[in-house]
């Protein structure tokens, strides 16, 4: 399997590469092929809101920068990892700039509709297993509370199967972190 | 009183937030509040932009964010100004009271595709010292398309009622009233006309029109 993991680290602030390695190692035991991206370092322009990517150059962005990467990558993984500071209980800029890039090439501009909501048919079939890995100083039971729901907001979007989240807090030890990590990714199996 | 108004959309003057918080200033001048517009897209691609932008969040009272929903949440520069508001007030330890509210609008005709969006604009204010003044949530914003919103006509009707109220409850340091969020999340038209939007032929028309050269569901990346 295919993983990709997305790093919304923001500048001069806690790096997540421990993190980012642990979830690299656990993910390389289980079989897969792990790339990371540490978004920060990459040129990728705001998402305009243009639609070019439904009704002019579909599936592609109007901008050509590391943004049409970041689509082409996620298209081609089965794992999609959000490793991010959790940000008022949401995703830091640098990842939101990521996934803005992505939300709309990835989807369709047809509708379906899931629980009574009007969401946008995938693209690709299937779409990546994504993981929400959210990393705090410490417990704040509202903003992990609001992370979880942005993710399974994000997984019924994208039509992803099962979404799974976790909150880490800077200060645990390694030892207890890949635990959390491992139960992350278990059970996820070959989509294509 | 001194009102800041941030629009969060890429589109700018164009766009449903911008009708939105243009209406809803309006509203606030003529109770004596003095406000102030700013584009956050515009206001982040200078530093002179970014400086003006935390000048006006040091001398304002009160702070509305009209933006939209982008993937169930907010767009990146919408977060990125957010950001660096929450640095520069604990960098000076501004202990200036201000309260805050916010109105989010969706594409999608579910106002309640918002919340996430309203939960992180309110956790933004409180780890900011601000008050919450609470939240609107407004589905299917796309139908407004930058309208002026007195322009509207009847479509918006519920929509100018919802920050009427919203306006006279910020000028007296009020929450905003339930009443106010739950016209605004009323839904603008009915869903089996809202969903036309996406009709396949229409679609396919407006991909040739823009010179398409690929099925509109094409797979580059597979």
């Amino acid at each position: 399997m295919k993983a990709l993991i997305l790093n919304g680290e923001r500048k001069n602030e806690a790096s997540l590469t421990r993190l980012e390695k642990i979830i690299e190692t656990e993910m390389s035991s289980m079989g897969c092929v792990v790339e990371s991206v540490l978004l920060r370092e990459k040129t990728i322009a705001k998402c305009m809101g243009c639609f070019d990517c439904w009704v002019k150059t579909p599936g592609v962005c109007a901008i050509n920068d590391f943004g049409n990467q970041v689509v082409r990558k996620v298209a081609a993984s089965d794992i999609v990892v959000f490793l991010t500071p959790v940000t008022f209980g949401g995703y830091s800029s640098e990842l939101k700039k990521a996934i803005d890039r992505f939300g709309c090439p990835m989807l369709l501009p047809y509708f379906r509709k899931v629980n009574n909501e009007i969401h946008h048919k995938p693209r690709y079939n299937p779409m990546p297993y994504l993981i929400g890995v959210g990393v705090l100083p410490g417990p704040d039971a509202e903003s992990e509370r609001i992370f979880k729901t942005l993710v399974e907001r994000n997984s019924i979007n994208f039509d992803v199967p099962v979404p799974r989240s976790a909150v880490l807090y800077e200060t645990r030890d390694s030892e207890s972190i890949t635990k959390e990590v491992r139960a992350l990714i278990t059970d996820l199996k070959e989509r294509r | 009183m001194r009102a800041t108004l941030f629009v969060g959309s890429s589109r700018g003057p164009k766009s449903t937030s911008h009708s939105l918080a243009s209406y809803l200033a309006q509203k606030l001048e003529q109770k004596g509040v003095l406000t102030r517009l700013l584009f956050i897209q515009q206001a982040l691609s200078s530093h002179k932009g970014i400086d003006d932008l935390l000048k006006a969040i040091e001398q304002t009272d009160v702070l509305v964010l009209a933006a939209p929903l982008f993937a169930d949440s907010h767009h990146a520069s919408v977060i990125r100004a957010l950001e660096l508001i929450h640095e520069h007030i604990r960098k000076n330890a501004d202990e200036k009271k201000r309260i805050m509210m916010a109105v989010s609008n969706s594409g999608f005709p579910e106002a309640g595709q918002n919340n996430v969006s309203l939960a992180i604009s309110r956790r933004f204010a409180l780890e900011c010292g601000f008050t919450w003044a609470g939240g609107l949530a407004l589905g299917g914003g796309e139908a407004i398309h930058g309208k002026p919103l007195e322009k509207a006509g009847g479509l918006a009707r519920n929509i100018r009622k919802s920050l009427d109220m919203t306006a006279e409850a910020l000028a007296n340091g009020e929450h905003v009233p339930e009443e106010a969020a739950r016209l605004m999340a009323l839904p603008l038209m009915p869903r089996c006309i809202y969903v036309q939007a996406a009709n396949p032929l229409l679609v396919w028309i407006k991909a040739r029109q823009n010179g398409s050269k690929t099925s509109v569901r094409h797979r580059p990346y597979q």
